[in-house]
């Protein structure tokens, strides 16, 4: 019977390994099957984790090891072992590039310390194969931590430094950028003299450099003190070679070049003040955009860690027409999660502060691509897209806009910039959260909704809501949530005359529960809505600013110092603002029963307190506190 | 027997100090959702005309000094509809923007930018709230100016488009109003400019609300 073709295939996975672990197989054959099985991994991450799961990687590691031994041991045979090492030292790099499971493999094989051995192997040749091999275990964050404080091993970093062979110093450097996480670490690379090093190795090959500047960056990230040491000397000579490489022929060294030197900024704030500098980072990230693999992927952090936070920067960033830029590369189709996230992220920092970044962007009718990204599959895309939606509805043009968007015919087409969260409904179940974090947002995202809105809309949201969910937010055990939810109140009573009713209905229970907690809180956000909400109502008719009268002035207990009195007295200038305008509807002149008011007002003290205020440093409470004056004045003196 | 009120006192004219401190506070009366109504006066030389028109703030941010809401013309001739307009403003705080308008400059005229400033000062000067304030701005347009504690806001309205007629309807919103806001009553008084119609066309507005006997305030945070 013919044998299978594929059980017979010297080349399928089991059959090498077999061949790698027989004791029979030849010199060559072991050779051959090794070349043979890194030759199909290397690039290809199915094979990797065939031959991972079938144990490859002892079967490889054995090898190396006894090949490493017999080097040692002397004899014959020495250039099939070293053909060996270099092999197998390939193929543990390979399984270890860019896979976790690989690399825990490689490690639990006990690979790490004989390719550490092999680095400093006379045969250039295996000292490469070591050195890269330890590179790819060493992007990882499973490779072993370096010990920096460990005399002998950083002797031993430094002899990986000074190494003429640049994939041994670019491992020095690699475990560097890889390890070194603490500021003290920080501090004794420093003082070890690695800074100095690296900086030599900005002039070597390619792998050097950009090795190099990774490092650099990690070295003096968030380190203000090694950083000095970077800039100070020479007014930063050494960093004119940082410089230098951002405009480097490869734009994977521009790219770090630039990431070194925003770091170092970040870092040491006053370094880079040069525009001209600043400038030409951002036309090298702007063309980097461009670039169509890694690089261009990274891009858009790169520039986000630069303007972040830095009005001045955005600003440099507007006027280079990155927002354009940007939003092209989003028109241009489909990318990589990684890259439409980070385009995201940069816009969102683009439009964290400036208005003209916002309305850029609007115009270049990007949002839909927005809404498109809330269904990618990447959650790392949708978040990102959420925030930069969140930044871009920062403008205050566009809060505009949308209040008279039912008037306007074209500009808001965009619905979906108001995601509401899904409608009312689903903000009412959110303020039942448990979490208070989720119970506040919900809670303001309702009262934003009842802002200016009409009677119809108010009560849509107060049928959703009920009224027994808004006196429990009411009294709330957390003080932000109390105070979004009286705000809200306040918003219900704003608008037309009639709104007013909203408080009064149930026996007034709304207006009791405001009433209740100006007198029960001492938190003074939870005040000001309070006393808002009162004077909102106060600008009614008649009976409503009785009713405001009865709740500041409730007829048992006898008080001496009424409340009113003491929110005048706030040092909060909210709390007394709301407080002085209570104060103006409720004498306004106009009103048939403003005498009593008056009257009583007098009777509070209020007046001789009003006269304090007549300076407040408060313009609105200095102006209005004079109007409630004159107002009061109008009905003549009533003291004693 | 009557307090006598202190006299309101001129702007110190600071030097030196941060613009933190100079900057005009916030004012109530000019918050979002605040709304105004009274006449713009379209008088030409044919004859005279007034519009009543109402106004609405819609955004305010005031670190950038910048202000936008509605303005709705009623009775007015060639339409049968009120005429609504978005307008975008600049608040005078020294900071972001000064007296001197240096934009939206209609013609250029032989003398170029001069004219400009020789306009702003001209229209400035007929709010009765401005002439303490002259002379220090004829000198470096009011940047030196402490406008913390002075109860009146000055703005430049500039209408961008209209929200609900076409541009065919023949009205123009090329011009722009200088605008001066009192922080006390929320009363505003305005010029309109523009070098293609009659100099000077007034626009006087009061605090409305709604019917009520008083005043009210809604809050909206852009978190």
């Amino acid at each position: 019977m013919p044998a299978s073709v594929a059980s017979s295939n010297p080349s399928r996975p089991e059959n090498l390994i077999g061949q790698l672990n027989s004791a029979h197989t030849s010199y060559e054959a072991k050779l051959k099957a090794l070349r043979d099985l890194k030759n199909q991994i290397i690039g290809n991450r199915t094979k990797k984790l065939a031959f991972l799961k079938l144990g490859a990687v002892p079967s490889v590691v054995a090898i190396l090891s006894s090949s490493a031994a017999a080097q040692y041991g002397g004899g014959d045979n020495l250039e099939f072992h070293e053909s060996v090492l270099v092999q197998s030292a390939a193929a543990i790099g390979s399984f270890a590039c860019g896979l976790d499971s690989g690399v825990k493999a490689v490690l639990d094989a006990g690979a790490f310390p004989i390719l550490l051995k092999l680095i400093f192997h006379p045969n250039e040749k295996v000292a490469d194969a070591g050195a890269r091999s330890l590179k790819m275990i060493y992007q990882s964050k499973l490779a072993p931590k370096y010990d920096f404080h460990q005399e002998k091993d950083m002797e031993f970093l430094l002899s990986l430094l000074n190494s003429e062979n640049e994939n041994v110093s670019s491992l020095g450097a690699s475990i560097i950028t890889h390890s070194c996480q603490t500021a003290m670490e920080q501090q004794a690379l420093s003082e070890a003299g690695v800074i100095k090093r690296l900086v030599a190795l900005l002039g070597g090959s390619l792998i050097q450099k950009d090795a190099s500047l990774e490092s650099l960056a990690a070295v003096v990230k968030d380190n203000p003190e090694v950083a000095s040491r970077l800039v100070l000397p020479e007014n930063g000579r050494e960093l004119n070679a940082v410089i230098e490489l951002m405009r480097d022929k490869y734009p994977r060294t521009r790219l770090l070049a630039c990431t070194c030197l925003i770091n170092i900024r970040n870092t040491y704030v006053s370094y880079l003040q040069d525009s001209g500098i600043k400038k030409e980072l951002i036309l090298i990230l702007l063309e980097l955009l461009n670039d169509p693999g890694q690089v261009g992927d990274e891009a858009p952090f790169v520039l986000s860690n630069l303007i972040a936070e830095k009005e001045g920067m955005q600003q440099l960033a507007f006027e280079a027409s990155i927002v354009e830029k940007l939003c092209e590369n989003l028109q241009k189709g489909s990318f990589q999660a990684k890259r439409l996230q980070g385009i995201f992220l940069a816009l969102a920092d683009l439009c964290s502060k400036l208005e003209c970044c916002r309305d850029r962007v609007l115009h270049l009718k990007v949002l839909n691509f927005v809404t498109e990204a809330f269904a990618h599959d990447s959650a790392e895309v949708r978040a990102a897209a959420c925030i930069f939606l969140k930044n871009v509805s920062r403008s205050v043009k566009i809060a505009a806009l949308r209040a008279i968007s039912n008037v306007v015919v074209d500009f808001m087409a965009h619905k979906s910039l108001f995601v509401q969260c899904g409608g009312v409904k689903q903000l009412v179940q959110l303020s039942r959260s448990m979490e208070s974090a989720v119970r506040v947002n919900a809670v303001w995202a309702l009262k934003n909704l009842t802002f200016l809105v009409d009677n119809r809309c108010k009560e849509e949201i107060l049928l959703e809501l009920s009224t027994s969910t808004l006196t429990s937010l009411l009294s709330d055990p957390e003080a932000p949530v109390q105070e979004q939810a009286f705000a809200l109140v306040r918003n219900l009573v704003d608008g037309t005359l009639n709104s007013i009713d909203y408080v009064f209905g149930d026996d007034g229970l709304l207006l009791h529960a405001v009433g209740r907690q100006l007198r029960n809180t001492s938190k003074a956000e939870v005040l000001v809505q309070c006393m808002y909400t009162l004077s909102n109502v106060a600008s009614g008719k008649e009976h409503h600013k009785e009713a405001v009268m009865n709740q500041l002035f409730p007829q048992t207990g006898n008080d001496k110092e009424t409340i009113l009195v003491k929110f005048l007295q706030s040092s909060n200038s909210q709390l007394r603002t709301a407080a002085v305008w209570t104060i103006v509807n409720l004498t306004f002149p106009s009103s048939p029963g403003a005498c009593g008011r008056v009257t009583a007002l007098w009777n509070a003290g209020i007046v001789s307190q009003l006269k304090c205020m007549v300076n407040d440093p408060c313009l609105d409470v200095k102006l209005q506190s004079r109007t409630a004056l004159k107002q009061l004045m109008m009905f003549g003196d009533a003291s004693t | 027997m009557p307090v006598r009120l202190v006299e309101a006192s001129s702007p110190s004219q600071v030097s030196g100090t941060t613009h933190g401190n100079t900057l005009p506070q916030p004012c109530s009366l000019l918050s979002v959702g605040q709304a105004f109504s009274g006449t713009q006066n379209v008088s030409s030389l044919q004859k005279d005309e007034a519009w009543r028109v109402n106004v609405r703030i819609q955004g305010c941010d005031l670190d950038h000094g910048y202000l936008c809401g509605t303005m709705e013309a009623l009775n007015v001739p060639m339409a049968d509809t009120p005429v609504v307009t978005f307008w975008e403003g600049e608040i005078v705080d020294t900071k972001n923007y000064t007296f001197f308008t240096g934009k939206w400059g209609a013609t250029v005229t032989g003398l170029g930018i001069m004219s400009r400033v020789e306009d702003d000062i001209k229209h400035w000067t007929k709010f009765p709230s401005f002439p303490p304030l002259l002379s220090q701005v004829e000198a470096d347009g009011g940047k030196s100016l402490d406008l913390s504690n002075y109860p009146y806001v000055f703005m430049r309205w500039k209408e961008q488009y209209f929200v609900n007629v076409g541009t065919d309807c023949g009205l123009t919103i090329a011009g722009f109003y200088y605008v001066c806001f009192s922080c006390s009553d929320g009363s505003i008084n305005g010029f309109y400019y523009d070098p293609n119609s009659s100099p000077f066309q007034k626009l006087e507005l009061k605090s409305t609300n709604d019917g009520r006997s008083g005043f009210s305030f809604s809050t909206y945070e852009l978190q």
